[in-house]
């Protein structure tokens, strides 16, 4: 009985968290308008698939597209490189003032994101980064969360198998990145993850450093596309799924590691 | 090939924390050298310093009569075997091995023919595709020392390598090392708390405790002249029996115990050597083997038994002197049993004297 009633609560759960999504994608195929009739409709007529046609000709999503790709994809890549290097320096290197210095940085995460934006916009001003990559890819290179995740996973590597490399006649580089990495990976996965999937939903500091239209994010082009084109429920709808499917299909792609990862830090092997 | 030389060598932890002191040892060519102890006795900072992993503090650390005060582990041509293994769990048995080769710019053949090589004379030749999870406690630390053998080097450090085995491999592994020391004819350091892995394997042992060496020898003459009570009661199991007393005078000289509970004469030569003790507070070690069942004119201790413990072939049995347990390794007899009363002796040729003040020896045993 009570194994039914969990059961039941977990489908009545899953039912509500998922028919707004299949909603938005059966949303995206009906005709202009059949979103907004009433009684609603679940399921469209009939398949029309002219607002992805709208969505890559007319509106330039492809360009969006391109544009979150390289960013979310750089921020990752970047940011997984910086924010390993220094969790394992701060795990198993001995350095002066290194307990005080990972204090201070810890501290600094209290610091909301918001009050930096105006200081961090007007530096990239001066770098001359608006409107470039990098604007977004350099403020995310490294975090203060993602050295702290490394670093509580790199505190169970053991050290003699440091010492056995440098034995073995590693130098530093070579042991991180050929002992040390592999031996991440799943924290590595699931930071990336976190990583990606922030990058890609990100919308406010986009908005910010990105004011030529070519340049936009898909969730800034989505958002100008809401203001265009209230109207037009369908071509939403459409966009949405080109945003969120992504993300989708990296979460599930990497699930397995990335619960294998969350699971390290209860469970010490 | 290489000797390795010690020189003053000392290890200051962040200023302050003193972990090892005036080290001296000459380590020759092809020597297996056990450095033995209770923990925190300094040995494995020692050890640690000789591959590299620890700055040293004091004094000269030589390899082959090369300073190597500043050269890095990989510069100083030497293998170690760590005490968990530290395999990398990434990579292959095959790829654990070869991994110093590759570093190394080893041609593929040559590591090839290394690992197939070492696999051989450890008998791994069929784990070689395996990861070190899926290889038991004793697989794995073939592995590891067959890690250190490919890369031939001229010392071979090992680091408390058969703790973490079951008491029966450690046994096999143990005369598979010493086997393998003779194949190879390398020079060997060699870490351990267990004193019958030290006395078994080594050619020589060290003593250390709170980061001093205590005496530097070959295993039997620590076991029968050791320089004082520590080495005294670390080598040999069962231990060394210690107990307090005084030098008398009274028609020649006499050793009494604190509470009187044990009085013998001593020999007369022995009674030379003891001389300026007189009066003195000194102790008596008499190891377990010494004793035996008395005559039955003998002057001898009569005792109550305690505990007796029956090996088989031995039997241990436990009494107390002056409130001191003691311990004593006797043929086996239906007689020895708990509680029994029975009358032994010991062998007044093997005893050993101590300073109680100092703990140095002041008369070891005519072997």
């Amino acid at each position: 009985m009570k194994k039914f009633l969990i059961i039941s609560l977990a489908v009545i759960v899953a039912v509500m968290t998922f028919t707004p999504f299949l909603w938005m994608l059966s949303a995206s195929f009906m005709k202009s308008g059949a979103a907004n009739t009433y009684p609603p409709k679940i399921f469209p007529d009939e398949f029309d698939f002219s607002h992805y046609k709208t969505l890559f000709t007319r509106l330039n999503l492809t360009r969006y597209l391109i544009n979150s790709t390289v960013i979310s994809l750089g921020v990752t890549a970047l940011s997984l490189l910086f924010n390993s290097m220094a969790g394992y320096a701060f795990a198993k290197f001995r350095f002066k003032k290194k307990k005080s210095f990972f204090k201070f940085l810890l501290s600094a995460m209290i610091i909301p994101g918001q009050v930096t934006m105006l200081p961090v916009f007007l530096i990239l001003k001066n770098m001359g980064l608006i409107n470039t990559y990098w604007a977004i890819i350099v403020p995310a290179m490294a975090s203060i969360f993602g050295i702290f995740l490394i670093r509580q996973y790199a505190f169970s590597i053991p050290d003699s198998l440091i010492e056995a490399a440098k034995m073995d006649s590693a130098t530093e580089l070579q042991i991180y990145f050929r002992i040390i990495l592999p031996l991440c990976k799943p924290i590595l996965v699931t930071l990336g993850l976190f990583t990606f999937m922030g990058t890609w939903n990100d919308f406010l500091w986009p908005l910010i450093v990105m004011t030529d239209m070519n340049m936009y994010t898909l969730p800034v082009a989505l958002a100008n596309l809401m203001s265009e084109h209230v109207q037009d429920t369908e071509l939403m709808m459409a966009g949405s799924v080109i945003t969120i499917l992504p993300v989708l299909v990296v979460f599930l792609a990497l699930q397995k590691y990335y619960i294998k990862g969350i699971m390290m830090g209860s469970v010490k092997e | 090939m290489a000797e390795v030389k010690l020189i003053n060598v000392g290890k200051i932890y962040e200023g302050k924390n003193r972990a090892v002191s005036n080290v001296n040892i000459e380590i020759k060519d092809k020597e297996f050298v056990v450095l033995v102890g209770p923990s925190g006795c300094g040995k494995s900072t020692t050890l640690r310093m000789i591959a590299g992993l620890e700055e040293i503090s004091e004094g000269e650390i030589y390899i082959d009569g090369k300073l190597v005060n500043n050269v890095p582990p990989k510069d100083r041509d030497i293998a170690m075997v760590f005490q968990n293994y530290a395999l990398y769990p990434h990579m292959t048995v095959f790829e654990n091995m070869a991994f110093g080769l590759k570093l190394r710019k080893f041609s593929k053949e040559e590591i090839k023919e290394r690992v197939n090589y070492a696999a051989k004379i450890l008998d791994i030749e069929n784990l070689l595709d395996r990861r070190p999870k899926q290889l038991s406690g004793g697989q794995r630390q073939r592995v590891a020392v067959g890690r250190a053998i490919v890369r031939k080097p001229k010392v071979f450090l090992f680091d408390e390598p058969l703790s973490n085995l079951d008491a029966k491999l450690r046994v096999q592994m143990r005369s598979e090392l010493a086997r393998l020391h003779q194949k190879l004819e390398t020079t060997v350091v060699y870490v351990t708390h267990d004193q019958t892995e030290a006395m078994t394997m080594g050619s020589r042992i060290v003593v250390m405790k709170d980061g001093l060496v205590h005496q530097v020898d070959a295993p039997l003459n620590l076991y029968n002249k050791p320089v004082n009570k520590f080495v005294a009661g670390f080598i040999g199991s069962p231990a060394m029996n210690f107990i307090d007393g005084f030098i008398i005078q009274h028609e020649g000289l006499i050793f009494t115990s604190e509470k009187e509970e044990l009085s013998f004469t001593l020999e007369p030569e022995h009674a030379k050597k003891l001389n300026q003790f007189i009066n003195k507070k000194v102790t008596l070690g008499i190891r377990p083997e010494d004793f035996f069942d008395a005559d039955e004119n003998a002057d001898a201790l009569n005792i109550n038994l305690e505990v007796v413990e029956q090996m088989g072939s031995e039997v241990y049995v436990y009494f107390f002197i002056d409130g001191v347990q003691i311990n004593a390794r006797l043929k086996p007899d239906p007689k020895y049993r708990h509680s029994s009363k029975v009358k032994l002796q010991f062998n007044k040729n093997k005893i050993h004297f101590f300073d109680a003040s100092t703990g140095n020896v002041i008369l070891q045993p005519n072997l």
